[in-house]
């Protein structure tokens, strides 16, 4: 995938067709960052990022492996230094403070508690060094373990604890500190699915009820959906797409975030726009559908190369004259219960391609048939087959 | 490709060991061929010669002689362990003083027709009687060895007469040039000053006492303090000093020939008189060809013996060896052929041979042994003048009587008895109890496995290191020598235990050396654990440039064997020419005098066993810091410590583990560091920085082979270190115990 | 740890702090180098080890221990050169082998003895070795053993393998079981587990430990003068130590035979940096 341009580099009129993060003009900025540029050795992992965190915001960082995601987070909490650029945490200048001058508090991905001390004592640590009087160190862990139901495991060792015990004790760890804002690095990825799911829900109620300020990092889609008031997400080092996730989800602004974001992934075909009849048709791989003429505007050019996109979700099987926008050979049907996905192919030799059926519809496909697919002209995406950015936007 | 690289390090390894074993066994297993052995201290210019006298009789008899040198330091062990079992030599060398000792473990034998009566006129008197005991010939009297007087002629023009003549010379000589150098604090190069007083070292008994003793003391002490010689010179130092035009006059003995370049200016002179008093006379030793008994009894070892002792080898060893051979033919040759004027070998040997007709053959028993250490200290101490010659000597003298105590009588092995009948009903009482619980079969039998990976690790460890020390225990209820024992119970724990009926803190005594052994065990230890971890932590810093270098350079004292380092640790602490006290000078402070004082003494062997230990604990820090995850320290950083909190409350926390077995081996070996001290300080002064091993070793080897004392010593230390790590191990691995369960 | 730049003050002091140490670490050993490297010998109130001048430089005392020029004396010293390394491996070997399974039994199986067999080892630590020499002697001669290298290798790999062994069942405890539970799933029995997957997995503790036992082996000399009967069969401390006599020690030769003894021992230091630190943490000793 090539290279996004920098989203600042854009004209005006993307900048005008942007909506913006809510971001009310009494709300401070607790964490922002300005240009920030990150080499180790000769890779170039940051390539001029800004990050913006309102008080009160969830914030997550979301992108592939190697994006700079967690090296972002690690400039933030301090434990690494940027080799260009600011950042500042409730307005303080903090580039070149170390982590404990800079009052954050994290999450680490192994938790890293101290093996040594017990989880009360995990707990107090960081309350001592600042010399935080003993009563007040005894309430804010009376109240965080209550929080986090960690009152029967104040004695334990972090080697007695089971792996989400250990999650919430390091996410204590975090509370007690009552910091500027709270670093997240992929606190879930140890967990299994069940207790992630469970884990995940509490940590967006405690954000809510601590009215914290928090930047997550994770590579999991569902979290970064599910947390996020402000989506950022990353790609080669550099912000692809910033924004409140749903609209992100629904407005992608480049194919790789189309892709990125999304289960089963966004179909995408290679195609071309012609005009028929006044209206504008994208059309190839054996997709042929309406565009929504209104939402792309000017980009509309007649002959114009573009790659058609339309999620998994948005298709549906075609009944009664519904345009037919593409017809599935479907090779496996995967049933869900509630619903099922249909995975197979447009042409014998195209792209793979995924259909959501509803589950009464589901029931009389099977594998060798070939379905009709239909989709509304709004959920159709089109992206320019050379930059890869969305048309319209 | 994973598996052809298996294979082929595979192949690479069974070579190695095809030619390992190979080189282990192919000329192991052939026995020499069965001729006469002869063993010898020597090396250089006398094992030249000697291989040369030997060949001559080989060639003459037609007889194999295989010849061995073993160095001296391990030279009566093997002796002492080899004759007995008949793998000893045929024929050995060595020094009449040890003859005692030999007698002692029936390593010889007269020499029989080996020095028949009419050869005993082609001897120097002196020679034949340093090698007769009790009416009794045991050697041929090869080569005799005194000390003399070296002097440079280039700042001096004759000889010097007397002493006092020579102590003058102070301040004409030239600034830094010392008038005479020896090693003042030896008793063996004292003895010639006592002899020229009419004392003696030995006499049956401790016999340096009395006036004749204590005026020798205040001439030496005189030496010393008037700037006439200088202060603690070893041979090394003498040998430096006179090279270097720094000495006129050194007395040495043949051996420091060997040592100075040819084109020196020197010649050698019996040693001076004492005005007033007399001639200086030294001691002197006649190294021999002994018998062992097997020898004795083979006509060809006993021709060897007498061969190595006839003129022509003579000739041979005084030319090629430089040694003052005990042949008088020798000399009557050359004394007839004029030697040309500048040979100055011939001189030298000649002037030696002079000295040694006034020298005083050394005596031979084994009581003679516990003398030197006791004589020495009260040598040192007067020197520095810490006591008076009287309270010095009387002091000496008590230590000596009290180590040649008579081992108390045989008591009732009663107690003994029933202490280890107690000792084993225990243990039975365990093991039944142990047996009888129930499934016990069913443990046994699920053990089976294990017993196959650990069966020949147990039987080596006990074959080869349990069974030695075991024997060692046993010794530790016999007094007397290893060939004579006698069984004493529990006599020397008692004694042990009850300081020898002193005060129980007093000189030398259990508890004071205990004392200085735990002090000296934990300062040892925490040097080595804080250097350890200083330069651990400094080395695993990110981005330190020359990592590699500094760790392999810090790694050094490690690499080179410590008998040699701890040598040249001990020069460099010397007062006057040590380059510690001449970097204290660049500083501006004043010489210290390291080994007369405990404190300094102490501070000198901690260094050098600072500096050896360190690099084990570096190592050990460094691989325990690497296996602290890193996430855990950030996430301290994030939590607001700094560096040095991060430091004390989580990497040490987390180091424990790991450094606590190293700390408890480290506590271990230190407490048996016997090199160190043995080496630097030997226990000076006055004994005071001797640790516990060091006192087992010295009741073991300087104080007529005390070997059931030492084992007695031996064990109570094994205890002391078994109730410490047992303290140490709950101590540390409490908590760790606890978080396992 | 974090990977901001440390400031100059701080990096000036760590260097400081290490350049100390190395002096500290380096300073008696240039001594015995010099003294090695000099005609005259000797330390006298000098601060810095450097030699005297360039007349008092020579080459004498290592030419003197090498035997250079004197055939004869070259080709035995060669001899035992190659018996210190033959011995030191031999004993490197014996130690690792007899100990590597040992270990892995007390670090995988309970079984009945264990527990008195590692406190044993401990105290076999503890027990001065005041005069075993004798003991060994007749120990080694009742098992015919005596005047061979094979002997005195068996003798030095004794007296490594308790702490081998320690160091070896740390390591083994480290290596999760997983592993060969992993391997006996896939067909292998205990033995190979043990040879295929915790063996390797071992390695660099090994290669400790072997450097360990190679160098206790490497500077002994009162064993090796003791039951060794032939002076081609001697190692080189033994060499080494004949230049000390009973009236005085040939201080060139005894310090340019420790320059040539340390020699090998500091490359083998060198190339086993990693594993050094690699081998040592690995449990490392845990007791």
């Amino acid at each position: 995938m090539s290279e996004a341009p920098h989203r600042h580099a854009g004209s005006s009129a993307l900048r005008a067709a942007e909506t913006p993060v809510p971001e009310p003009a009494e709300r401070k900025l607790r964490c922002a960052a300005r240009g920030i540029e990150k080499s180790f050795g000769a890779t170039k992992i940051l390539r001029g990022v800004d990050l913006e965190i309102p008080e009160g915001t969830f914030a997550v960082l979301v992108g592939p492996s190697g994006c700079g995601k967690s090296t972002l987070l690690r400039l933030v909490a301090g434990l690494e230094q940027a080799d260009k650029g600011t950042i500042t945490l409730a307005g303080r200048d903090v580039t070149n403070l170390p982590p404990r001058d800079r009052d954050v508090a994290m999450v680490f991905q192994s938790y890293a508690l101290y093996p040594h001390l017990t989880v009360r004592e995990n707990l107090a640590f960081g309350l001592k060094l600042r010399g935080t009087p003993a009563a007040e160190i005894e309430s804010r862990i009376r109240e965080a373990s209550a929080m986090l139901g960690l009152e029967k495991l104040m004695d334990r060792l972090p080697k007695q604890l089971s792996g989400g015990q250990r999650q919430r004790v390091a996410m204590g760890r975090a509370i007690v500190r009552r910091p500027t804002i709270f670093l997240f690095d992929e606190p879930l990825s140890n967990l299994d699915a069940a207790l992630r799911a469970e884990v995940r829900v509490e940590i967006r109620r405690l954000h809510d009820r601590l009215g914290a300020t928090t930047l997550y990092v994770t590579h999991d889609q569902v979290e970064a959906m599910t947390l996020a008031d402000s989506l950022w997400v990353l790609n080669g080092g550099l912000v692809e797409q910033k924004g409140p996730p749903l609209e992100i989800y629904e407005r992608p602004r480049t194919k790789f975030v189309a892709t990125f974001l999304g289960s089963p992934q966004m179909n995408l075909v290679a195609g071309k726009l012609s005009k028929e009849g006044g209206a504008f048709w994208a059309e190839g791989g054996g997709v042929r559908t309406r565009v929504d003429e209104e939402r792309f505007g000017d980009a509309l050019v007649e002959g114009r190369e573009v790659t058609i996109g339309v999620r998994p979700h948005d298709l549906c099987l075609a009944k009664g004259d519904a345009p037919i926008v593409a017809e599935l050979k479907v090779e496996i049907v995967e049933a869900l219960g509630s619903e099922a996905f249909a995975h197979g192919w447009i042409r014998s030799s195209g792209p793979t391609f995924v259909a959501r059926l509803d589950a009464a519809d589901a029931r009389s496909v099977r594998p060798g048939s070939a379905i009709p697919l239909a989709a509304a002209p709004s959920a159709i995406h089109l992206f320019d087959a050379k930059t890869d950015r969305a048309l319209g936007d | 490709m994973e598996r052809s690289r298996a294979g082929r390090a595979l192949h690479a390894l069974l070579a190695v060991l095809a030619i390992v074993a190979t080189i282990l066994f192919a000329p192991a297993c052939s026995e020499p061929p069965r001729g006469v052995v002869l063993w010898h201290p020597y090396r250089g210019g006398e094992e030249a010669a000697l291989k040369k006298v030997v060949a001559r009789f080989e060639a003459e008899r037609g007889v194999k002689v295989t010849t061995l040198a073993v160095p001296y330091e391990a030279y009566l062990s093997k002796l002492e362990a080899a004759i007995p079992r008949g793998n000893g030599p045929d024929v050995f060398i060595g020094p009449h003083n040890r003859l005692g000792e030999y007698l002692l473990h029936k390593l010889v034998a007269p020499v029989g027709d080996a020095l028949p009566d009419e050869d005993v006129p082609a001897y120097e008197p002196v020679t034949v009687d340093a090698v007769t005991h009790e009416g009794v010939r045991w050697a041929v009297p090869l080569a005799s060895k005194c000390v003399a007087l070296y002097w440079d002629t280039r700042l001096l023009s004759e000889p010097p007469r007397t002493l006092e003549e020579l102590a003058a010379k102070k301040g004409a000589l030239g600034a830094g040039v010392w008038p005479l150098a020896y090693e003042s604090h030896s008793a063996y190069y004292h003895a010639a000053l006592l002899h020229a007083y009419g004392g003696a070292l030995f006499d049956g008994g401790f016999a340096m006492i009395g006036p004749a003793a204590e005026r020798s003391l205040e001439k030496a002490r005189e030496l010393v303090t008037s700037g006439a010689a200088p202060d603690e010179a070893s041979g090394d130092l003498l040998k430096t000093l006179f090279s270097t035009g720094k000495v006129a006059a050194v007395i040495s003995g043949p051996w420091l020939a060997a040592d100075l370049s040819d084109d020196l200016p020197y010649a050698v002179a019996p040693l001076p008189e004492i005005e007033g008093v007399g001639r200086m006379r030294p001691f002197l030793t006649v190294d021999g060809a002994f018998l062992s008994p097997d020898g004795a009894k083979r006509e060809d070892a006993r021709a060897l013996a007498r061969a190595l002792g006839s003129s022509e080898s003579a000739r041979e060893r005084a030319e090629t060896g430089k040694q003052v051979v005990a042949t008088r033919a020798y000399w009557a040759r050359a004394d007839g052929e004029r030697p040309a004027a500048d040979d100055r070998h011939a001189a030298l040997l000649r002037a030696f041979r002079d000295a040694s007709a006034d020298a005083i053959p050394m005596p031979v028993s084994t009581a003679m042994n516990p003398v030197w250490v006791p004589a020495e200290q009260a040598i040192r101490k007067v020197l520095r003048g810490d006591a008076t010659p009287k309270d010095a000597l009387a002091e000496a003298k008590a230590r000596y009587d009290d180590v040649m105590r008579p081992p108390p009588p045989s008591p009732s092995p009663a107690p003994l008895v029933i202490m280890i009948g107690l000792g084993l009903l225990a243990a039975a009482v365990a093991i039944v109890r142990r047996v009888r619980a129930p499934g016990f079969r069913r443990e046994l039998e699920a053990s089976k496995p294990a017993y196959k990976y650990v069966a020949h690790a147990a039987i080596t460890i006990f074959v080869l290191v349990v069974l030695p020390l075991l024997a060692g225990a046993v010794t530790s209820f016999f007094a007397g020598t290893r060939d004579d024992p006698r069984f004493v119970g529990l006599a020397n724990y008692v004694d042990i235990l009850t300081a020898r009926g002193k005060p129980l803190l007093s000189h030398g005594s259990f508890y004071l050396t205990l004392l200085v052994t735990v002090a000296w065990t934990v300062v040892n230890v925490t040097l080595h654990v804080a250097i350890g971890l200083a330069l651990g932590v400094a080395l695993a810093r990110p981005m330190l440039r020359l990592r590699a270098v500094y760790r392999v350079l810090l790694i050094l004292p490690w690499a080179v064997p410590s008998y040699v380092t701890a040598l040249a640790w001990k020069g460099m602490f010397h007062r006057q020419f040590g380059a510690i006290n001449a970097l204290l000078a660049t500083l501006g402070v004043e010489p210290i005098s390291w080994f007369s004082k405990f404190s300094t003494a102490f501070t000198a062997n901690v260094a050098t066993n600072v500096w050896l230990g360190f690099p084990f604990m570096m190592v050990v820090v460094m691989g325990a810091l690497t296996s602290i995850p890193k996430d855990v320290l950030e996430a301290a950083e994030v939590d607001g410590a700094t560096r040095w909190q991060a430091f004390r409350l989580v990497t040490l926390p987390l180091l424990k583990p790991t450094l606590l077995p190293a700390v408890v081996l480290g506590s271990v070996w230190t407490f048996n560091m016997f090199n160190v001290v043995f080496l630097v300080s030997g226990g000076e002064p006055d004994g005071t920085t001797d640790i516990l091993v060091s006192e087992a070793y010295r009741w073991a080897f300087a104080r007529n082979s005390q070997f059931g004392y030492a084992a007695a010593y031996a064990v109570i230390i094994f205890g002391l270190l078994a109730i410490m790590s047992r303290v140490l191990g709950r101590v540390g691995g409490g908590e760790a115990k606890e978080a396992a369960s | 740890m974090n990977e901001r730049k440390p400031g100059l003050l701080e990096t000036i002091l760590v260097h400081t702090v290490l350049v100390a140490a190395v002096a500290y670490a380096l300073y008696p050993v240039l001594w015995v180098v010099t003294l090695a490297l000099s005609k005259t010998g000797g330390t006298e109130a000098r601060v810095l080890p450097l030699p005297r001048g360039a007349e008092d430089l020579t080459l004498d005392n290592f030419r003197l221990v090498t035997g250079v020029g004197d055939p004869e004396k070259g080709w035995l010293f060669a001899r035992q050169l190659v018996n210190s390394l033959v011995v030191s491996c031999a004993t490197a070997l014996t130690a690792v082998a007899i100990a590597t399974p040992a270990a892995y039994a007390l670090a995988r199986f309970d079984f009945v003895g264990k527990r008195t067999g590692l406190r044993g080892m401990l105290l076999t630590q503890m027990f001065p070795g005041v005069a075993s020499a004798v003991p060994l002697y007749l120990i080694l001669d009742a098992l015919h053993l005596l005047d061979t290298r094979s002997g005195l290798v068996l003798v030095y790999a004794a007296t490594a393998v308790p702490f081998a062994i320690f160091q070896l069942r740390g390591a083994f405890l480290a290596i999760p079981v997983d592993l060969e539970e992993a391997a006996m799933v896939d067909g292998a029995t205990r033995v190979q587990a043990f040879l295929k997957v915790a063996l390797p997995a071992a390695r660099p503790a090994i290669a400790v430990t072997a450097l360990f036992a190679f160098m206790s082996a490497w500077n002994e000399f009162i064993l090796a003068a003791t039951l060794l009967g032939r002076e081609s069969a001697f190692t080189l401390p033994v060499v080494l130590q004949s230049y000390v006599g009973e009236y005085s020690t040939q201080w060139g030769a005894f310090a340019a035979g420790a320059v040539l003894v340390s020699v090998p021992v500091m490359a083998l230091f060198y190339v086993a940096q990693r594993q050094l630190l690699s081998g040592l943490t690995a449990g490392g000793v845990k007791g």
